[in-house]
């Protein structure tokens, strides 16, 4: 192959421009690393591209290359780097530090935001802090408070249901068909006492309510005597 | 704030660079660099964007993303592959290929052709973009070099694909590529 026929063939262009075919970039790669005017034409054609491109430029609007970097803006580190390699004469090196100025500034005043906002987190996590605290506080004296207020009512009503309880077998022992009720009023003298005994004649179980009877003096009780048969 | 920013904009179109200087610096993710290179290119790149992506706006919006790109993929960029300049036009071309080829791109150029008024501006936006950069150059091509040149540069079809669409040997594709290339090549040298 005469290697100037094949960089006339359009196949440089085709190339530069990423229209060439796996094939036929393989088969440029391989002729470039051993005819250096294959790279020459890659070089020159390249040239003019960029060329023909720079002279037909159109500006872009106007705003664009703001918005650019507002994207960027967090992108953007090192600016040391323009100090070190391209201030060569005393010019640039004058030009640098002016350039250098405003990305600082723009990350400190980034910092006062970020302290101020997180001074202003703290002072108001810290108030909630407080609130929190009493209201957790007055809910908890709340709960001992209730918690005793219900342990009083327990009780009562342990009370209570001890007391209908005795009430109701009191009731059912009167209401016994069985039940023989005599009412002993006082003696002569004590006509205010009253006892009422209940005897059941089937079970010949005797009861005895003491209605109206005075306390038994200290160390001594009530006892019931009766006469069975005629025998004491 | 805004001050200096206009200042140190200033200061950088009086800067030059060299190309292996700017490549360095950009990869040490330099700003100053960064701006330089919009600064010097953006108005080129918008070009090869504006003769794919035909609405200004909008190409406006694909220049950012391709800065965008440049600026996050720069560490893969290779000298020893091609100049900077071939690698951002590349980066500018897929990137406007990707835009137009993209569902709502096609939705808004489909609802522009439902009013009359509107496609009268389309119309004139497309005289437009023939008149400058490649686009103006493959316009001056036979109708058969321009046809493929334009679904393989201007819409990003492969060879193979372009021979399938228009029922053409891939051969022959090649050869119409080819020699559409180095019309081109001769017209942009004059």
């Amino acid at each position: 192959m005469i290697i100037e026929e094949y960089i006339s063939s359009g196949i440089i262009e085709s190339y530069v421009l990423g229209l060439a075919d796996a094939q036929e970039v393989a088969e440029l790669e391989q002729l470039k690393s051993t005819h250096p005017e294959i790279q020459a034409a890659i070089d020159s054609f390249e040239a003019s591209l960029e060329t023909v491109a720079l002279s037909n430029a159109i500006a872009p609007a106007a705003d664009t290359k703001e918005k650019l970097f507002l994207a960027l803006q967090d992108e953007f580190t090192n600016t040391t780097s323009t100090e070190k390699t391209v201030a060569t004469d005393a010019q640039e090196a004058k030009v640098v530090p002016m350039q250098l100025k405003p990305i600082p500034a723009k990350s400190a005043k980034m910092f006062q935001y970020v302290a101020a906002a997180s001074i202003i987190l703290f002072v108001v996590s810290a108030g909630l802090n407080v609130y929190f605290f009493s209201k957790y506080k007055s809910a908890a004296e709340q709960v001992v408070a209730l918690l005793n207020q219900k342990n009083a009512l327990y009780t009562d009503n342990q009370t209570m249901q001890a007391k209908y309880l005795e009430l109701n077998s009191s009731l059912q022992l009167m209401s016994d068909t069985n039940i023989i009720k005599v009412a002993m009023k006082g003696i002569p003298g004590k006509e205010g006492n009253l006892a009422t005994v209940f005897w059941d004649n089937k079970t010949k179980d005797v009861y005895l309510l003491p209605n109206k009877l005075p306390k038994a003096p200290e160390g001594k009780q009530y006892q019931l005597w009766a006469l069975v048969n005629g025998n004491q | 704030m805004r001050l200096n920013l206009i200042y140190q904009y200033s200061l950088e179109a009086v800067k030059k660079y060299s190309e292996t200087e700017l490549v360095l610096l950009l990869k040490q993710r330099d700003q100053t660099a960064y701006s330089y290179l919009y600064d010097n290119y953006s108005g080129a790149l918008l070009s090869v964007i504006y003769n794919i992506v035909s609405e200004v706006e909008l190409a406006n919006d694909v220049l950012q993303e391709v800065f965008i790109k440049i600026w996050r993929q720069i560490e893969s960029y290779d000298d020893a592959k091609g100049r900077l300049f071939t690698w951002m036009l590349n980066i500018s071309r897929n990137a406007s290929i990707d835009t137009v080829r993209s569902k709502g791109y096609q939705n808004s150029q489909q609802n522009q052709e439902l009013t009359d008024a509107k496609h009268e501006a389309a119309g004139s936006t497309q005289m437009a973009v023939d008149q400058i950069g490649l686009r103006k150059v493959v316009h001056q091509l036979r109708d058969e070099y321009r046809m493929i040149v334009e679904l393989a540069y201007f819409q990003g079809y492969t060879q193979d694909e372009i021979s399938k669409m228009l029922n053409i040997p891939l051969g022959t594709v090649k050869t119409r590529l080819r020699n559409a290339l180095i019309q081109l090549r001769t017209v942009i040298k004059e």
